[in-house]
């Protein structure tokens, strides 16, 4: 057990969320009254339906905590800021600038660090004897930067893209046990738990890469990868992207493999097993959350850093590759030291 | 160099009348654990601020506040035996 209040809380106890001598309070009928720290918190996930009110937000936002909501099924629904924005005119003007004039080669940075992290994940089970893969991790490898070199318009960039991760999730029959095949990614629902896993899991990554975007003076809308024009803060999306084997899909195979989520355990019955139930998102939440905070010793910057900061510091890069046109590399596992 | 102290373990006293002023000051900043002992991780400017403001509310005279500093929440272990009433400090509410 943890001895430390931690920076970020999920809350999925249906219950009221307060302000009580300037701190916070959750009264639940599951839990009671449980008094939560306000100094060093920094994020509030909403899984269910937690009642508040505007003094509220206004309190959260004078204390800097950003407040992610989500539906009872867990999608997505929107974020609180505080107010204090990081808005720069300047770098908005040089970001729409990029994205108009060099839209094609960041974003063939971005695929290429997710073809280089997905090779990176994958090794380690042709490392440990499934040599099925072998040919996918070749083509990662070899192929992967020499078509991104010579692409000319986006739709055939993202052609790539596809191309990457349909045969990511191909290879998954060779090291998942049965009860977790998938036959194709579905989205919006997701049909089956390990889709269900991968979208759960991809949104968390998704909503945390908005509050780490948030600390620079980036506009969430403009992307590269993404279209620009998706209803959601789609530079989230982007930066999110290289993270996802790294943190996402090495939860869900840890998890799985070692049997700490189960499809009849951890899955709501009545919806065909395409849900998590309560339990199976703590496991879930808790195992991802772990990885997030994991360190490790940092190249350039001489010091331990942890995988959330690294999507911090992949919008710095990007920041500075639009104002001051320093090449943009994103976060490599494998320059991990 | 001075130690950085980033996890307490605080402990009071209190007159009847200033406790409750005490507790709210208390849980702002750290984990509420039992009645009158509270505990997690800080920062050094937060610990002065929660310093300065439990020195305006007691009475130095009749009050007593112990704030236990340690350098980290790994270099010490703990047991619990009985039942914890509220846990506040989980990552999942």
């Amino acid at each position: 057990m943890s001895k430390t209040a931690p920076s970020t809380r999920y809350i999925r106890t249906p219950g009221t969320l307060g302000r009580e001598d300037n701190s916070l309070t959750f009264r639940s009928e599951e839990r009671g009254i449980v008094h939560l720290p306000i100094h060093g918190l920094k994020e509030l996930y909403l899984l269910n339906e937690i009642t508040l009110n505007s003094k509220l937000l206004s309190f959260l936002s004078m204390a800097g905590i950003t407040v992610h909501f989500f539906d009872y099924y867990g999608h997505f629904r929107g974020t609180f800021y505080p107010k204090d924005a990081r808005v720069s005119g300047k770098v908005k003007l040089l970001q729409a600038k990029a994205c108009l004039e060099r839209r094609i080669p960041i974003a063939a940075t971005f695929i290429g660090a997710i073809a280089a992290n997905i090779h990176e994940v994958l090794y380690h089970y042709y490392k440990h004897g499934n040599k099925e893969i072998k040919p996918y991790l070749n083509w990662l490898r070899k192929d992967v930067p020499r078509l991104l070199d010579k692409m000319e318009i986006i739709p055939r960039l993202l052609s790539v893209e596809g191309e990457i991760w349909r045969r990511f999730y191909d290879t998954f029959k060779t090291f998942l046990p049965e009860d977790f095949k998938m036959n194709k990614r579905v989205k919006r629902p997701p049909d089956n738990p390990l889709n269900a896993l991968i979208s759960f899991g991809n949104t968390i990554l998704y909503t945390k890469t908005i509050s780490q975007i948030y600390h620079t003076h980036l506009d969430q809308s403009i992307s590269f990868l993404h279209e620009p024009s998706d209803r959601r803060f789609s530079l989230s999306l982007d930066l999110s992207e290289p993270f996802k084997p790294l943190l996402v899909y090495r939860t869900i195979f840890e998890l799985v493999n070692n049997r700490r989520i189960q499809v009849n355990k951890h899955f709501e019955k009545d919806y065909n097993y395409c849900i998590l139930n309560g339990t199976g998102r703590d496991v879930f939440i808790t195992a991802l959350e772990d990885r997030m905070k994991q360190v490790f010793d940092h190249g350039t910057l001489k010091r331990k850093v942890s995988y959330l900061s690294a999507i911090k510091y992949d919008a710095y890069k990007l920041k500075k590759h639009i104002v001051e046109g320093i090449p943009f590399v994103p976060f490599l596992e494998k320059e991990k030291r | 160099m001075a130690k950085n102290y980033n996890y307490v373990i605080l402990v009071y006293d209190i007159g009847e009348k200033r406790v409750g002023k005490v507790f709210k000051i208390c849980k702002k900043y750290l984990v509420h654990f039992q009645k009158s002992v509270f505990r997690g991780e800080i920062t050094p400017a937060n610990l002065i601020q929660l310093r300065a403001e439990l020195k305006k509310v007691i009475d130095e005279g009749n009050d007593f506040v112990a704030v236990f500093k340690m350098t980290g929440d790994y270099v010490f272990d703990e047991e619990i035996i009985g039942a914890r009433m509220n846990d506040s400090e989980s990552l999942l509410l």
